[in-house]
C-alpha cells in the first residue's frame, strides 16, 4: 500500500475523481480507494478530508437513506470541485511525468 | 494522589531489580550469622546491615529518578508528591525488610521483650529511608553516596555507645532501644531511643524535602503581556 | 463507549467552534464509525485527541495556502543572559513566540541552545532579563528523563499522575499520541529495553501528554530513522496548526524553511 505521507498529498485528488464518477459516502469511498489499490485508508483522514472538501464548497453533501443503520451523508463534486478537480489532476499527471523520467525505463 | 502513583511506581521498578533486591535483602543476613551465638551482637549487627541495606537502595532509587523528577515538576507535580511518593515506597519495603528479619530473630533467638526487637527493627528501617535520600540529596553520584553510607554505618557499629560520637549518630535510637529488648535495661532507655529516632527521622525527612524543593525549583514566570496594538 | 460523541462535542466547543457546529459535527462523527460498524473510540481514537486533530484540519483547509493567523504570545524573552561565574553562556537573547508558530534554536555545540530551553522551561534561572510565558508547557530533554525500568504504559500514568489526569485517560491518550509517530507501546517492555528512536518518540509523548500550549523539545528527534523524522515534523506542524507554540532546538539547517523564527545563537560561548 501507498506510504501515508505520499497518499496525503493527493487524497483530495483522489476523493474528487471518485466523487465525478458519482456521488458517494465515506464507507464507501474507503472500499473504493482499497478496491483500487491506492490506500486502506483510516476514518481518522479521510472524514476530515471529506470535511474539508465540503468546507472549500469543492463537494457537496446530502443526506440519504441506507437500508440498514442511520441515514448517509453522501457527497457529490460541485463545478468547482471539477475545476479543482482538473487543475489537481494536471499537477497529478506532471509529477508522475516527472518522475517516471527520473527513474527511467530500465528501474522496474 | 501523585505521591501515592509514584510510590506505585518506585516500588515496581525497584522490584524489577531482581539481583539488586536479592543482595539487599540478603546482606543484614550475613551481619546476623556472623555473631549468631550472641543474641546482643547478632541483633545489633542485624540492625546495621538492615540501616545499610535500606538507607542504599534508598539513595539508589532517589538518585536513579534524576532525570525523570524535573519532568514531573514540569508537567505539573509537586516535590512533596514527588520525593514524598519514594519515600513512602522504601519505607514499605523497608518495614518489610524489617519485619521479616524480626521473624527471624523471634524463632532463632530467646529474647524476653520480642515486641521491642520488633521496634528497634521497624524504626532502624524507617530512619534508614530518610537518611538514605538525604545522603542521596548531598551527593548526586552514586559512588560517593554509598561510600559515605559505608563510613557511617561502620562508625555507627565501632562506636562506643555510651560516648558522645554515638549520640550523633543516624541510628543511636536502635542501639538504646535494643540495649533495653535484649540486656534488660530501664524503660528511660526505650524513650530516649524513640525520641531520638523520631528527631533523626523529621530531621532527615526535613532537610531532604528542603534540598529537593531547592533542587527542583522552577521558575515562576508572569503570563505574557496582552499585545501592543499595530505591532506584529 | 456511549459518551463519546458528547465528549468529543464538548471537547469542539472548547477549541472554539460555535456549538451547533460542534453537534452536527459529533452527530456525523458517530454515524461515520456506525457505517464501518465501530465503536467511535476505536474507529477515531480518544474523543478529546480527534477533537483536535479535526479542528487543525479544518483550521488548514479555511486558510489554504496561507496559515493560521499567529495567535497570542505564548513566549518572550528580552535581554535574557545566563553566566556561570566569569563565563557567559547566553548574552542578550531575546525571543517571542505566538500560537502556531515554530520558533527554531541554533548554533554550535556548546552555544547555550540546551541552557536557553532550560530557562524557558524554568528549570534554570536567568541571571539578568525577563522571561513571559504562558503556564502549561511542555519539555522533551535531548536525552534522559525517562526510568529505565518502567514500561511506556506506566510513564504515561506517572506522567499523568503528575498533571492530574486519571490513569485510564493516561494511557490511552499515551497510546493515541504514539500512534501518531507511529509507534505502538509494547506492554510489557521496559524502557531501558526500547531502541534510542523508540525511547525518545516516549520522551515526545511524555512532553505533550498533559496538552501544553507551548513545546520546549530539544533535539528530539536523535536516533529517528527517516519516516519518524518526516512523522515528527508532520506532528510539529500538526501542533502548529493546532495553535500551540513549539521550540525546538536543532542543528539540522534544511528544516528552518519549515519555521516562522531562527534564533541563531551563533559559535561556542
Amino acid at each position: 500500500m501507498t506510504p501515508r505521507p505520499w497518499l496525503h498529498g493527493f487524497l483530495d485528488l483522489c476523493l474528487l475523481a471518485m466523487l465525478r464518477e458519482r456521488p458517494d459516502y465515506g464507507y464507501g469511498l474507503a472500499q473504493r480507494l482499497a478496491a483500487a489499490g491506492v490506500a486502506d485508508i483510516p476514518g481518522g483522514t479521510l472524514y476530515p478530508a471529506l470535511l474539508r472538501l465540503e468546507q472549500q464548497g469543492l463537494a457537496s453533501p446530502s443526506w440519504g437513506p441506507s437500508e440498514s443503520g442511520p441515514r448517509r451523508k453522501y457527497y457529490a463534486i460541485t463545478p468547482a470541485g471539477l475545476d479543482a478537480l482538473s487543475a489537481q489532476a494536471d499537477e497529478w499527471r506532471g509529477f508522475r511525468d516527472g518522475v517516471d523520467a527520473l527513474i527511467g525505463e530500465h528501474v522496474r | 494522589m501523585t505521591a501515592l502513583v509514584v510510590a506505585e511506581l518506585s516500588a515496581r521498578e525497584v522490584g524489577r531489580r531482581r539481583v539488586a533486591i536479592l543482595l539487599v535483602i540478603s546482606l543484614p543476613l550475613w551481619f546476623y550469622l556472623v555473631r549468631r551465638d550472641l543474641t546482643g551482637q547478632s541483633t545489633r549487627m542485624l540492625m546495621t546491615g538492615i540501616a545499610w541495606a535500606v538507607s542504599t537502595l534508598t539513595l539508589f532509587v532517589v538518585n536513579s529518578a534524576r532525570g525523570v523528577d524535573p519532568r514531573l515538576r514540569i508537567s505539573g507535580a509537586s516535590t512533596a508528591g514527588i520525593v514524598g511518593g519514594r519515600l513512602i515506597a522504601m519505607s514499605g519495603f523497608g518495614a518489610l525488610l524489617a519485619g521479616g528479619y524480626f521473624a527471624l530473630v523471634a524463632i532463632d533467638q530467646d529474647i524476653d521483650r520480642a515486641w521491642a526487637v520488633a521496634l528497634l527493627m521497624l524504626i532502624t528501617a524507617l530512619i534508614a529511608v530518610p537518611f538514605g535520600s538525604l545522603v542521596g540529596a548531598l551527593l548526586p553520584r552514586e559512588l560517593e553516596g554509598a561510600l559515605a553510607l559505608f563510613s557511617v554505618c561502620a562508625v555507627q557499629m565501632l562506636a562506643d555507645p555510651a560516648g558522645t560520637v554515638a549520640k550523633f549518630l543516624p541510628f543511636w535510637s536502635g542501639r538504646e532501644i535494643g540495649t533495653y529488648a535484649i540486656d534488660g535495661a530501664a524503660t528511660d532507655l526505650l524513650w530516649r531511643g524513640l525520641a531520638h529516632g523520631v528527631l533523626v527521622w523529621t530531621l532527615c525527612t526535613g532537610l531532604t524535602l528542603a534540598i529537593f524543593a531547592r533542587r527542583l525549583r522552577l521558575e515562576r514566570y508572569p503570563e505574557p503581556d496582552p499585545e501592543p496594538q499595530g505591532i506584529h | 463507549m456511549n459518551d463519546w460523541p458528547h465528549r468529543f462535542e464538548t471537547e469542539l466547543v472548547r477549541l472554539g467552534l460555535q456549538p451547533e457546529r460542534a453537534h452536527r459535527l459529533s452527530v456525523e462523527t458517530a454515524a461515520q464509525a456506525g457505517e464501518h460498524a465501530a465503536d467511535p473510540d476505536h474507529f477515531f481514537g480518544p474523543a478529546h485527541l480527534y477533537a483536535r486533530h479535526l479542528v487543525a484540519e479544518l483550521r488548514v483547509s479555511t486558510f489554504e495556502e496561507k496559515r493560521a493567523e499567529a495567535g497570542r504570545v505564548m513566549l518572550r524573552l528580552a535581554g535574557v543572559t545566563k553566566r556561570y561565574r566569569r563565563r557567559t553562556v547566553l548574552a542578550g537573547v531575546d525571543l517571542t513566540v505566538r500560537g502556531g508558530e515554530v520558533a527554531a534554536i541554533v548554533g554550535a555545540n556548546g552555544c547555550g541552545k540546551s541552557t536557553l530551553l532550560r530557562i524557558c522551561a524554568g528549570l534554570t534561572a536567568p541571571t539578568s532579563g525577563t522571561v513571559q510565558r504562558i503556564r502549561r508547557v511542555g519539555f522533551v530533554p535531548q536525552d534522559g528523563g525517562t526510568a529505565g525500568w518502567l514500561t511506556a504504559d506506566e510513564h504515561f500514568t506517572l506522567f499523568g499522575a503528575a498533571a492530574g489526569i486519571a490513569p485510564r485517560k493516561a494511557r490511552s491518550t499515551g497510546a493515541h499520541l504514539a500512534s501518531l509517530l507511529a509507534w505502538r507501546p509494547t506492554a510489557a517492555q521496559p524502557v531501558q529495553e526500547l531502541s534510542g528512536g523508540t525511547r525518545q518518540k516516549l520522551n515526545l509523548v511524555l512532553g505533550e501528554l498533559h496538552g501544553p500550549d507551548l513545546l520546549l523539545l530539544d533535539e528530539p528527534y536523535q536516533g529517528f530513522d527517516q519516516g519518524s523524522y518526516l512523522d515528527f515534523w508532520r506532528q510539529v506542524h500538526v501542533w502548529r496548526d493546532a495553535g500551540r507554540a513549539v521550540v525546538v532546538v536543532t542543528h539540522l539547517l534544511h528544516e528552518l524553511q519549515h519555521v516562522d523564527h531562527v534564533l541563531d545563537l551563533g559559535g561556542a560561548a
